[in-house]
C-alpha cells in the first residue's frame, strides 16, 4: 500500500489547532475506545449485525482522519463499505494496522 | 509600565490616557470628562462587550443614572471616532471594535457581528470520545463553556435540565440517536431555543436534508475542520442572538405570551425610511445600511421605544408617548447629520431620511411558522406614519407629525 501510515501534515495541523499536549490525551483516548471497536467489528461480523458492524467501520474511519492515519482510513473505509461480509482476515489487518498508528502516533505526540 | 502613562493608538485615533487627550488624525477632538471615561472604559476592556450597567458605574460611579445618559455619550464619541468603532450589541451592551496600531497599518478587515458574540454554554453529544474530546476542545478555544454527552438520550436530560445556547449533534448515537433527539426538540418550545449544529461522517444529502427539515440550524461533514467549526459556531449563535432578541422585544410588547396579540390602545408609531441618493456596490451598500440601522436603533433604544419591524433600509418602531417619538425623531436627525458629515469628509453623498410619526390603536400580533417569526404591528397609525415618511422624502423634509 502506497498511503503513508500517518499524514506529518495533518497531526501537525491537529497539534497546532487543538494543542499539543491535548493531543496526547486525545491519542490515548484513541488507544482506550479503538480496541473496543475492533472487538465491536468482530463480534458484529459473528452475528451478522450489519447496522453494528458498519457503525464501528465509521468510527474507526472518523478517528483515523482525524489523526492523519491515512491508512487506517482508508482501510475502515473499506470495511464499512464491504459490511458485515467483508472477511475476517480484513478485520484482523486493521487490527494490525491500528496497534502500529496507536504506537507511531504515541510517538509522534510525546516528540513535541 | 502604568497604563496612565500609555498613549494608546488605534490607526487614526489615539489616546493619551496621562493628558486625558484624544486625538483624530493628530488632531486634539474636544472631548467631556464622561466621554473621555467612557471611552476609556471600553478601550480598556476592548476584548468584550461591556454591559450597559457596567458602564453606567464606570463613568458615573455611585450615581443612579439613566440610560439614556449612556447613549448621549456614545453618540457623541460615533461623531469624532466614526459609527463603527463602538458596536451596539443590542440588549448586552457596546464594544470598541478598532484595531491597535498606528495608522499606517493595513486596515483590519471590519469586524464581523459574530466577532462581538458573547460566550455560550455548548452542549457536545457525541459517543465517540475522540470526536467528543476534539469538538469540545475546539469550542473551549473559541471561549465557550463547555459540556458534553455520551448518547441522545443524555443530552436530552442535560438539556432539559440546564440552560444551552448551541446544541452540537452527532446522528449515530446508542440509546437515542441524532435524528431521534431532533424530534424531541422539535416538539419542545423551549428546546426549540437552543441552536443545533449537526456534525456527522454520514454521507450524501438526504441525511442533511432530514436534518434541517426537522429544525437543525446547520450541518458539518467530519472530521470537522477547525476553522468551518468556528465559523458555522459562529454564525448559528449570532443567529440564535437576533432570534432571541425579537423574542425579548415579542415578550415585552406582549407579556402575556407572543400566541396572545394585543391591543395598544395609544401607542406613538415612529416610521423611518433611507433614502440613498444611488444605489452603491453590493458590500459598500451592505455596509452602508448596517452603519445606518445602527444609528436608528441606538436612537429608538435610547428613548425607550420598540422595534416592531426592521427592513435594513427602514423600520417601524413603538413608542408608549409622543415626547419620547419625538425625542427618538430628533436623535435619529442629529445622528445621520454626524455620519453625513463622515461621509461628506470621505467624498461620499449625503444620505436623507423620512420619519414618520403618527398616534392611535395598534394592534399588534406574532407571525410565526416554525422556521421564523416576526411580529406583525397593524393598525391606521402604522399606515399614516409610513405615508408620512413617504412624503417626507418626496418632499425633501425630515420629520412629519401626524
Amino acid at each position: 500500500m502506497k498511503l503513508p501510515r500517518i499524514n506529518a501534515d495533518t497531526f501537525e495541523a491537529l497539534q497546532a489547532n487543538a494543542g499539543a499536549d491535548f493531543v496526547v490525551t486525545l491519542v490515548e483516548a484513541f488507544a482506550e475506545e479503538a480496541p473496543q471497536l475492533i472487538e465491536a467489528l468482530r463480534a458484529a461480523r459473528a452475528q451478522a449485525d450489519a447496522e453494528r458492524f458498519e457503525s464501528a467501520a465509521h468510527a474507526l474511519k472518523s478517528n483515523g482522519v482525524a489523526f492523519g492515519a491515512v491508512r487506517l482510513a482508508e482501510m475502515a473505509r473499506h470495511l464499512e463499505w464491504q459490511g458485515a461480509s467483508a472477511a475476517s482476515e480484513a478485520v484482523d489487518e486493521l487490527a494490525a494496522e491500528l496497534a502500529a498508528v496507536l504506537s507511531a502516533l504515541r510517538t509522534l505526540a510525546r516528540r513535541t | 509600565m502604568s497604563v496612565q502613562t500609555t498613549a494608546l493608538v488605534f490607526g487614526h485615533v489615539e489616546l493619551r490616557l496621562a493628558e486625558r487627550q484624544l486625538l483624530v488624525d493628530g488632531e486634539p477632538v474636544a472631548l467631556g470628562s464622561r466621554g473621555f471615561d467612557l471611552l476609556k472604559a471600553l478601550v480598556a476592556k476592548r476584548d468584550r462587550v461591556v454591559g450597559k450597567d457596567e458602564l453606567l458605574d464606570e463613568v458615573w460611579p455611585g450615581l443612579v443614572v439613566e440610560e439614556n445618559n449612556l447613549q448621549v455619550q456614545i453618540s457623541g464619541l460615533r461623531r469624532v471616532l466614526g459609527a463603527r468603532a463602538i458596536a451596539t450589541v443590542a440588549g448586552i451592551g457596546y464594544r470598541f471594535t478598532l484595531t491597535p496600531g498606528a495608522a499606517e497599518a493595513p486596515a483590519a478587515a471590519p469586524p464581523s457581528a459574530a466577532a462581538v458574540l458573547a460566550p455560550a454554554r455548548v452542549l457536545v453529544a457525541d459517543d465517540n470520545k475522540v470526536n467528543r474530546l476534539l469538538l469540545c476542545r475546539s469550542l473551549e478555544l473559541m471561549g465557550h463553556q463547555v459540556s458534553s454527552a455520551v448518547d441522545g438520550r443524555e443530552a436530552l436530560d442535560m438539556l432539559k435540565r440546564q440552560p444551552f445556547e448551541l446544541l452540537l449533534l452527532d446522528l449515530a448515537m446508542p440509546e437515542l440517536d441524532g435524528f431521534g433527539l431532533l424530534q424531541a426538540r422539535a416538539a419542545d418550545p423551549v428546546l426549540r431555543e437552543v441552536a443545533v449544529i449537526v456534525t456527522s461522517a454520514l454521507g450524501g444529502v438526504a441525511p442533511v436534508a432530514r436534518c434541517i427539515e426537522l429544525g437543525a440550524d446547520d450541518f458539518l461533514h467530519k472530521p470537522v475542520d477547525p476553522w468551518l467549526l468556528r465559523a458555522r459556531v459562529e454564525s448559528s449563535l449570532a443567529r440564535k442572538q437576533q432570534r432571541d432578541q425579537q423574542s425579548q422585544v415579542l415578550r415585552r410588547l406582549m407579556p402575556n405570551g407572543p400566541a396572545q396579540a394585543s391591543r395598544l390602545a395609544d401607542a406613538c408609531v415612529l416610521v423611518v425610511g433611507l433614502n440613498l441618493p444611488e444605489l452603491p456596490e453590493p458590500m459598500q451598500t451592505q455596509a452602508l445600511l448596517s452603519d445606518w440601522s445602527t444609528l436608528m436603533l441606538d436612537a429608538v433604544d435610547g428613548r425607550g421605544g420598540e422595534v416592531a419591524q426592521f427592513r435594513g433600509d427602514g423600520l417601524t418602531a413603538l413608542f408608549g408617548e409622543l415626547p419620547a417619538a419625538l425625542g427618538g425623531a430628533q436623535d435619529m436627525a442629529e445622528l445621520l447629520a454626524s455620519f453625513n458629515d463622515e461621509r461628506r469628509a470621505a467624498g461620499q453623498a449625503a444620505l436623507a431620511i423620512g420619519v414618520g410619526i403618527a398616534r392611535g390603536e395598534v394592534v399588534v400580533a406574532t407571525v410565526a411558522t416554525a422556521q421564523r417569526a416576526a411580529y406583525a404591528c397593524l393598525g391606521e397609525p402604522v399606515l399614516r406614519a409610513e405615508q408620512l415618511a413617504a412624503a417626507c422624502l418626496l418632499a425633501g423634509q425630515q420629520m412629519l407629525l401626524d
